[in-house]
């Protein structure tokens, strides 16, 4: 390890340090460990978007550092929520069904389980076999497994298939937002042997911990969410630092140089697309729990768009501007759909904000790219009249 | 004598378009050597096909002592094997500084873990420093490479290719758009490069080609017209007719 | 037609020319005779006994009486009888009547002349149901040859609907003297179907069947399907009879056990549920079977427990998986055809394959034109797209929603034009207006800033996209609304049972053809395609030489806009129009584009017809799902991706190096 990274790179001290202090303030605020200023769901809201910020960041080095602008990454994210969903569903299903067995006269046999077990899962679609990808279901371990090993082949073999044969810029786009539309088609299926549009749902429930609080767990997830999002911060700021990162920000901006220079260029973007997927997983595995449900709408390919609207205007290729780009427009996002703003009374017109949200939205969009190429990031910069 | 890549009946063919023409053209282990010749008489088509980036449709291009042939290399191998290229246009990366462009052309080993894992060593900033000194750009380490001028744009992307310390440079046209001094200066670094290894400048200006003093060979419609001392080509009547009678008044 | 001369013995040709002879005369001296003569009723005198009580087996000579006669009276005369509003006198004679009350209506056969009496001493004639269907076969044959039309479409409509034996001969005597052409095949149709079943001989059946190896309808099916009935069994020993095929009961042993436990061959299953029931049943102190409760929780020591209940008699025998296969191999298990003969189900299954055969060409047809109709639709949607993205560069994500924008203009327009084919005459033009106008718009609000940064157009034209999109949903709600087309495009051109294609998907397919043609005329044809190629390939040399690039890029997004337009206003026509319509295409067409290639009209047309060609193929291969139908097309165009990065129709040279 270098031990110039952090110097070369300071925001990622002033990074952790605001972190912390967001971090220390919520736990003190909260219901579970403090003054119960904020409320459990808005605990989760935070965590949620702790978990947004950090698929943010491996956006921003899969487009904003190496010139990838990948329209699926949120499909990896939710890869990672069902891998995990997976196993908090069987785990807790199995619980219920081993007591309501509990006080039959003769003692369930491991297949009377198992069918009851599937029956309550499946049944919404009409089955109670167990698919065999839920083989692995009933052992964390193995589903923790799961939630780095499926989004980083699956990023393998489309990105090796995608990078060899030269597919580059718009194209590679499309390309991934065919692989995330191929992806949500399939899980919208009663056949995928993940519950169709059903999803898998009751996520919040943690097995185990069935006494304890929501508002503790929603702590406890929070904090989870914050050590990985200061962990991600760490591993991609490392990464894009040194001459790793003067590689991939070669290859954003002129592939055909680096390549003749001697790097194998595909290789590098392999290995980017590849991390940046699974650290994807790990957040939605951090996230789905404390959404509570998942479902195939939730990887369709507008999700992966909205996670480059939210790079783009936090602004790319700085891992803090991807950090406030996702966490300013979700949450602003939630205030305005929420109900939060208040409407503007015109005379003629009332302007509900839950209907004219979006359309504010995908126009300050354009004014950003337009106007702000930079993003919010950028302002920063310029506030802080440090050369980049 | 033996070759450091020799190129023999290469042809290419563009929609129809022969922008190579059976051309056959050997260079030697150290060697200068200019290559001049109208628009259109495949100089660039040739470097491309030298560094992998256009697949001939007939012909062979052999490197080195082991007699490699290039065609079934990619682009990044071939750098690998010591061919280094500089573009008409300079491209360097301007968004970052001098010393990381040098930094990331040094020849080290150029897989994605090992250069995850790099680290800084002394051998490797005082490559950097000597290579800056060659290119007269050590007051210019620090600098975002898109603040540099455009005759410093083109010395680094020389110093880049140095760094490769590659065994054949292959330099399209290095002295375009560049003042008097600039191009003295130019051709300085080019001929001390030349001295340890093989550096094949392709360039329109004659002046240029004239200062380098060096072996010329002049390319027609994809195949090599002549070859010899400037003086002895300039006198090819053939030559004059083709190129230097339109071209160079 | 020898096959149906042959098959009515009993009323040879000869006798059937002289009898419409005389039916004809008959008729002809209807008038006259009806008011003086008793014809029917001195007939029906002759047979006053069977006339009253009719048994089955001798009404024949009576109805064969009543056809030879050829009275016109006679084909009502059996209907009222078959109905039974026939009355006999007190004096024996028939008449018909109309009870009322104690009054009765009496209508002469012959006259026609009514009367009212009391009830008293008339008996209406109730012939049974056997009686009633021998006058109802009679009466088909006069409603074969009836001279109205439309009762001898009904007759023939009633055979088809209830095929029998006895129907053959009349249609069949019906057949020569039908004036109707159409009717006329369709009684040879149905003459085949019936003498497939129900012929005298197997040779005349066989060659019915043989005949019915060309036909691919529905019915022609259904006839062969019927004589191939069969049942299943089990038993003993193979059986006599026509067997059409033995069955492995190891495909399916719990199935195949079930069907020996219900013949009563074997014992019922004691699967898991049926040894946990029992055992519950058995319980004694806090044991079942001798074996603890506690310890029940394997599937072995349930089984034990169980044996060990049934050693004392109080369950019936253990049923393992052994003793199982053992009495399924010990039984034969087979279908066996309904029909005897094995000839003749030999040459209907032959028939069925080869009539299976024509509909799988058929039906390989009828997928065609759905791909191309599909193919259509796609190139309509992505050629816009194509060429912005072929001529500019421009990745544009608001194209669905300029897809969207033109079919809410048809939609407007049919609020205030209310004649559908007028309404969308103006829509058309409209919404192309429309569509281009905001394709201007954007061009030189957004897009002209952004040229040479295409990863950031899509992006901007993407926030574009859900402000339109939402800006939909709050002009026109969220339901769908409806684009109606005009009464001329419903239904659909029937080709043949199994091909058939609407007429709309028809006009979508001309329209596309012509917005083909239009696009190749626009590009090879005029100064403006002249400038927008000379732009394509170089746009700096374009501009040296008088082209302004600007203006040109902007009429070229404002065509590919308004050919979005057009393509709303068609999609709508079929699918519903709602805000999110455009984000449905959007991938689509971006693959279209894709694989088609950049840059080229004809790259789009085959990019078009392979997606919708290989969508429907798939479809095909897996109709219960379209979704998995999808999934399968789009991981195929990764993969085809992987083979042709520059898509079906590739520029080459140095110009598509970057």
């Amino acid at each position: 390890m270098r031990k110039s990274f952090i110097a070369e790179n300071p925001s990622v001290l002033w990074f952790l340090a605001a972190l912390s202090l967001f971090t220390l303030t919520v736990v003190l605020l909260s219901e579970a460990t403090g003054t119960a200023m904020i409320s459990t769901s808005f605990v989760k809201t935070l965590g949620k978007t702790l978990c947004l910020c950090l698929i943010a960041i491996a956006m921003d080095v899969v487009w904003g550092y190496c010139g990838i602008l990948s329209l699926g990454h949120f499909a990896f994210f939710g890869i990672g929520g069902y891998a995990i969903g997976m196993w908090l569903m069987y785990a807790r299903t199995e619980t219920i069904v081993l007591e309501s067995l509990q006080n039959q006269v003769i003692p369930p046999t491991p297949q009377e389980v198992s069918d009851a077990i599937g029956n309550q899962i499946f049944g919404v679609v009409g089955s109670s076999e167990f698919p065999l990808i839920w083989a692995f279901a009933d052992s964390l371990f193995l589903q923790l497994l799961m939630v780095v090993l499926i989004p980083g082949l699956l990023a393998l073999v489309f990105g090796w298939l995608a990078f060899r044969s030269r597919v580059t810029g718009v194209y590679l786009s499309i390309l991934t937002q065919a692989m995330t539309l191929a992806l949500s088609l399939y899980l919208f299926q009663n056949d995928s042997g993940l519950r169709g549009n059903n999803g898998l749902s009751g996520l919040q429930n943690i097995p185990g911990f069935e006494e304890t609080s929501q508002a503790t767990i929603s702590i406890v997830f929070f904090l989870a969410s914050s050590v990985a999002l200061g962990a991600g911060y760490v591993f991609f700021a490392w990464i894009v630092t040194g001459k790793m990162g003067s590689v991939i920000k070669g290859i954003r901006d002129n592939e055909a140089r680096v390549r003749f220079l001697g790097y194998h260029v595909e290789s590098y973007k392999l290995f980017v697309f590849t991390v940046t997927a699974v650290i994807s997983g790990i957040a939605g595995a951090l996230y789905y729990p404390q959404a509570g449900i998942i479902n195939p709408g939730e990887i369709a390919p507008i999700a992966s768009i909205y996670l480059a609207v939210w790079v783009a205007i936090g602004g790319r290729g700085r891992l803090y501007g991807a950090v406030i780009g996702a966490a300013f427009v979700s949450l602003l996002s939630s205030w305005f759909t929420g109900g939060g703003a208040p409407d503007i009374d015109l005379g003629v017109y009332r302007i509900q904000w839950t209907d004219w949200w979006l359309v504010l939205l995908g126009v300050s969009f354009v004014a950003v790219t337009l106007f702000f190429p930079k993003g919010i990031g950028g302002l920063f910069d310029y506030l802080v009249r440090k050369p980049s | 004598m033996s070759m450091l890549l020799e190129v023999s009946g290469v042809s290419v063919t563009f929609d129809g378009f022969r922008a190579i023409n059976n051309l056959s053209i050997n260079f030697a282990e150290a060697e200068l050597r200019a290559i001049i010749g109208p628009n259109g008489a495949g100089k660039t088509t040739f470097m491309d096909i030298v560094t992998g980036k256009t697949r001939p449709d007939e012909g062979t291009v052999i490197w080195g002592e082991k007699n490699i042939s290039l065609l079934g290399l990619s682009e990044s191998q071939i750098a690998m094997e010591g061919i280094g290229r500089k573009f008409q246009k300079p491209t360097v990366f301007e968004d970052q500084t001098v010393r990381q462009n040098l930094a990331m052309a040094l020849k080290n080993p150029r897989g994605p873990f090992a250069v995850l894992m790099h680290s800084k060593t002394t051998a490797n900033a005082a490559r950097i420093e000597s290579i800056a000194e060659e290119i007269g750009l050590t007051q210019s380490l620090t600098r975002r490479a898109g603040e540099l001028s455009h005759g410093q744009k083109q010395w680094l992307e020389i110093g880049m290719l140095l760094a490769q310390e590659p065994r054949l440079l292959l330099v399209d046209e290095p002295a375009a758009g560049m003042t008097v001094e600039e191009r003295e200066k130019t051709t300085d670094i080019l001929r001390k490069a030349a001295e340890t290894r093989a550096v094949v400048v392709v360039e329109h200006d004659m002046e240029f080609v004239r200062r380098l003093d060096c072996k010329v060979t002049v390319l027609h419609e994809g195949s090599v017209l002549a070859e010899g001392s400037l003086d002895h080509v300039t006198s090819n009547q053939t030559v004059v007719d083709v190129y230097l009678g339109r071209g160079h008044a | 037609m020898a096959l149906f001369r042959g098959s009515r013995p009993k009323t040879p040709r000869k006798l059937d020319a002289m009898r419409r002879f005389l039916l004809a005369i008959a008729l002809c001296l209807g008038a006259l005779t009806q008011a003086q003569a008793d014809d029917l009723q001195q007939i029906l005198q002759v047979h006053a006994d069977e006339v009253a009580s009719p048994s089955r087996r001798s009404v024949g000579v009576l109805l064969d009486d009543l056809v030879a006669s050829g009275l016109p009276q006679v084909p009502r005369f059996l209907e009222e009888w078959a109905g039974r509003t026939v009355w006999q006198g007190p004096d024996g004679r028939f008449f018909f009547g109309q009870e009322d009350g104690d009054q009765i209506t009496l209508t002469d056969l012959d006259s026609g002349e009514t009367r009212i009496e009391g009830r008293g001493g008339f008996t209406q004639l109730r012939p049974n149901g056997g009686v009633r269907r021998l006058i109802g076969t009679a009466l088909v044959q006069y409603q074969l040859e009836d001279p109205d039309i439309s009762r001898r479409e009904s007759a023939v409509a009633a055979i088809a609907r209830r095929p029998a034996a006895d129907q053959l001969a009349p249609l069949v005597a019906s057949i020569e003297g039908e004036p109707d052409d159409t009717l006329r095949a369709r009684k040879t149709q149905l003459a085949t179907f019936l003498s497939a079943r129900f012929a005298d001989t197997p040779q005349e059946r066989i060659a019915a069947i043989d005949s019915l190896a060309q036909d691919t309808t529905v019915e022609a099916r259904s006839v062969l399907n019927q004589i191939l009935q069969t049942e299943a069994g089990v038993a003993a020993s193979e059986p006599d009879g026509n067997i059409a095929r033995l069955l492995n009961p190891m495909e399916a042993p719990d199935e195949y056990y079930a069907q020996l436990v219900e013949a009563g061959f074997a014992p019922a299953q004691t699967g898991p549920a049926v040894i946990r029931a029992a055992l519950e049943a058995h319980i004694r102190d806090g044991t079942a079977g001798g074996v603890p409760l506690a310890q029940l929780g394997t599937d072995a020591a349930r089984e034990r427990a169980y044996a060990a209940l049934s050693k004392e008699g109080l369950v019936p025998p253990l049923v393992t998986v052994e003793t199982r296969d053992y009495a399924l191999n010990a039984y034969v298990f087979y279908e066996l055809y309904d029909e005897p003969n094995a000839e003749i189900t030999a040459a209907a299954e032959a028939a069925l394959a080869s009539a299976e055969q024509r509909v799988a060409f058929a039906q390989a047809a009828d997928l065609a034109l759905d791909g191309l109709s599909l193919a259509s639709i796609y190139f309509l949607a992505a050629i816009g797209l194509a060429i912005t993205f072929g001529v500019m560069g421009v990745i544009n994500m608001a194209h669905g929603e300029f897809i969207m924008m033109g079919a809410y203009t048809g939609y407007v327009v049919q609020l205030f034009v209310p004649d559908y084919t007028l309404s969308i005459i103006i829509a058309l033009p409209l919404a192309f207006a429309v569509t281009f106008g905001a394709g201007v718009t954007m061009e030189r609000l957004v897009i002209r800033h952004l040229y040479h940064r295409p990863l950031e157009t899509l992006l901007a034209t993407f926030g574009i996209s859900i402000a339109l999109q939402q800006l939909a949903k709050n002009i026109f709600g969220t339901q769908a609304r409806p684009l109606t087309s005009p009464g001329w495009l419903d239904g659909a051109w029937v080709i043949s049972d199994v091909i058939q294609i609407s007429y709309i998907r028809i006009a979508i397919f001309v329209l596309a053809l012509i917005f083909l043609a239009l696009i190749l005329f626009v590009l090879k044809r005029t100064r403006l395609g002249l400038e927008v190629r000379a732009v394509t390939q170089n746009p700096g040399m374009a501009a040296s030489m008088g082209i302004n690039p600007d203006r040109i890029n902007m009429l070229t997004f404002g065509l590919g806009s308004g050919i979005a337009g057009i393509a709303g206003v068609a999609i709508g026509l079929y699918a519903k129009v709602t805000s999110e319509m455009g984000a449905d295409y959007i991938v689509q067409s971006f693959m279209t584009v894709v694989v088609g290639g950049v840059g080229n009209v004809w790259g789009t047309l085959a990019g078009a017809s392979l997606i919708g060609f290989l969508q429907k193929g798939i479809e095909w291969l897996n109709p219960s799902n379209t979704l998995a139908a999808q999934t399968y097309m789009i991981l195929f165009i990764i993969l085809f991706i992987q083979f042709r990065p520059k898509g079906i129709v590739a520029l080459k040279g140095r110009a598509a190096a970057d």
